[in-house]
């Protein structure tokens, strides 16, 4: 395969020329207005697709046990008015497009407490905790992968690739589950629960950085081993298609060594849909994994959108479901600014 | 080992697989847990004891004669659900396996086949669909279709939609290009004889590929969101078991996790693992995808 396409080069000149300071500013505003255009559809959705969920968050407060059987129908009213939930849905949508314009995402219906508190509470574990499991398993997917393509069908690539393609569907929830019984109820190596200590305050940095990554390690493990199999196949089928290349054999007549071609050469030509897969995995982070996070008992935003989708909480669904879907489209957003460095061709 | 090419008419497919040898040991295995399963979910009347329905001992009664995995908490046999359970998670695989796989047909083929503006429609859908989250997204229609089996499959099956499309779509377009049926059609081959001879031959493979990895991967779906209360609460699946003891406070710190949680889960893990291994198995000789060389 030759480097530069056949045809790029002779192609018509675009209308806004990448490269020229115009163009790159005009294509920067457009990207910029359907950012902004993005996020106002996530905000609308996320305002819409709770209030067509059947029951709503009074039937939701009432079935928790409270003295609800007595509410009558003016309580209920009290109720709806006292949640903001009684005008007509436009009005609902007004109120609440003007209170996220000032950065006020709302109280919790089923805690009274603001909805912002609760996000920043847990925000920071997921993005520790599937921050740690996508860089190590896109580390662990790329050498594996490179190696195994290299030297493909060799012991090695066959035992990398049958054992991975073994594990691809295996439920992490139950892999979780396993681990947890061996390792904090069998061995009590690892705390079995939560994402730190309770009741830690006297702790100082060291103790706490640790006690953070023995609560980390196994939900880490487990989301890692479902995330690499999809970037080692991706990485080893882009090394295996790079081995004939002209490229390397160019490279081996002129007595490069071996190491440079498969890392400098093959490995970085290969690497491009890796880069897809990653920031596709990074977009979806933020929903972190319920079933995870309800195996560890860890307080990360995929437990919370279950929750407050069990108990249809508006304001909470609302803003959580916010949070994810604007890292999203920013993940995407990046993803195609580093594409545009990474592979000049595709910003044509 | 020489490269398989992808698509090939049904008779030299035919003689590649008889130059071949022997099944590979991992389809073997495959088939045999899957054939122990369905046997086990038809037998299931004659090998249970009980009605895995039924309230048939005190609750939280240990392993004993009668009851050889003990008993649930309002005390229904924990080896009739066992038994039972094998036949909802079949029903959930070949249900949601084979949806998924129709619709990724539809999607993906048909509209790649007829071109134009239904093939960028089609093409645009599934680029939107890959980028949906799969786990919020199912617990989202969870809650707006309500607890019933019906929808949990239904999800499943349209979450295997897009991923399936994309691969049957790549190879519908790469078989239309190629020369044997540019030539087929020069000797007046009509739509339907190109589809019968070079299509379904062509793009078969694939299909039962993605069928019995779908199928698998239904299973340990279903069984997650029965674990964490997204499923049909009277009915009788691994799921289901799983979720209920894993509520019980401290099932973790109790013996009780030998007989209970870990035969449900152990199911849920060997019915995946067959399903897997036959895909595994099927894989490098009808689909080279990962395997292909240059």
């Amino acid at each position: 395969m030759t480097l530069v396409e056949p045809g790029v080069a002779g192609q018509d000149v675009d209308q806004h020329p990448v490269g020229t300071p115009a163009g790159i500013r005009w294509s920067w505003a457009k990207g910029v207005a359907a950012y902004l255009g993005m996020v106002f559809v996530l905000v609308t959705v996320n305002f819409v697709l709770p209030r067509a969920m059947p029951g709503d968050p009074i039937d939701g407060l009432l079935a928790r046990g409270s003295a609800g059987f007595s509410l009558g129908e003016q309580s209920r009213a009290a109720l709806e008015d006292y949640y903001g939930l009684d005008g007509s849905l436009a009005s609902q949508y007004r109120h609440y497009l003007a209170r996220l314009a000032h950065g006020d995402l709302g109280r919790s219906i089923v805690t009274n407490a603001p909805v912002r508190k609760e996000i920043g509470r847990r925000l920071p574990w997921t993005i520790v905790l599937m921050g740690s499991a996508i860089a190590l398993s896109t580390v662990i997917g790329v050498v594996g992968g490179v190696h195994s393509g290299w030297r493909r069908d060799r012991p090695l690539d066959r035992v990398l690739l049958t054992g991975l393609l073994a594990v691809r569907e295996f439920p992490t929830f139950l892999l979780g589950s396993l681990l947890l019984f061996v390792f904090a109820v069998k061995l009590h190596w690892l705390p079995s629960a939560g994402a730190q200590t309770p009741f830690s305050g006297s702790f100082n940095l060291a103790q706490k950085a640790v006690d953070t990554s023995r609560h980390l390690l196994l939900p880490v493990l487990v989301l890692t081993v479902g995330l690499t199999v999809g970037n080692y196949l991706i990485m080893r089928a882009g090394m295996v298609n790079e081995l004939g290349s002209d490229y390397l054999l160019l490279g081996r007549a002129k007595g490069l060594a071996e190491r440079r071609l498969k890392y400098r050469y093959a490995a970085r030509n290969a690497l491009l849909p890796v880069v897809s897969v990653t920031a596709l995995q990074l977009g979806f982070a933020l929903t972190g994994d319920v079933l995870i996070e309800r195996v560890f008992t860890y307080p990360g935003l995929g437990g919370l959108l279950y929750d407050s989708i069990g108990a249809r909480d508006y304001p909470t669904i609302q803003a959580a479901f916010l949070v994810v879907s604007v890292g999203m489209v920013t993940m995407n957003a990046l993803a195609d600014l580093l594409y545009r460095r990474l592979d000049p061709r595709t910003a044509q | 080992m020489t490269a398989v090419a992808p698509p090939v008419p049904a008779r030299a497919t035919d003689r590649a697989r008889r130059a071949r040898g022997p099944w590979p040991p991992v389809l073997v295995v495959g088939l045999v847990l899957l054939a122990a399963l369905a046997a086990v979910a038809l037998l299931a009347p004659l090998l249970a004891a009980h009605d895995p329905h039924a309230i048939s001992g005190r609750a939280l009664e240990r392993p004993s004669s009668r009851h050889w995995l003990g008993t649930d908490v309002p005390g229904r046999d924990i080896l009739a659900q066992l038994l039972y359970g094998a036949r909802a998670s079949l029903v959930v695989a070949v249900l949601a396996g084979s949806m998924a796989m129709t619709g990724a047909v539809f999607v993906g083929v048909v509209p790649a086949l007829l071109g134009g503006a239904a093939d960028t429609v089609s093409s645009r859908l599934v680029v939107f669909l890959l980028a949906l989250p799969g786990l919020p997204l199912l617990v989202l229609i969870g809650a707006l279709a309500g607890n019933r089996r019906a929808a949990v499959i239904l999800v499943i099956a349209f979450l295997g939609v897009a991923p399936n499309a994309r691969i049957l779509r790549s190879q519908a377009l790469s078989l239309r290009a190629r020369g044997f049926v540019a030539a087929a059609q020069g000797f007046g081959g009509g739509p339907l004889y190109i589809l019968r001879r070079h299509l379904v031959p062509g793009l078969g493979p694939l299909i039962v590929v993605g069928f019995v990895n779908w199928a698998g991967l239904a299973i340990g779906l279903e069984a997650g969101l029965a674990f964490v209360g997204l499923g049909d609460p009277s009915g009788v699946s691994w799921g289901l078991m799983l979720n209920r003891a894993l509520a019980q406070s401290n099932i973790y710190f109790s013996a009780m996790w030998t007989w209970w949680v870990l035969p449900a889960g152990l199911a849920v893990a060997v019915t995946v693992l067959g399903f897997t291994l036959v895909g595994v198995g099927l894989e490098p000789s009808l689909n080279p995808r990962w395997l292909r060389s240059t």
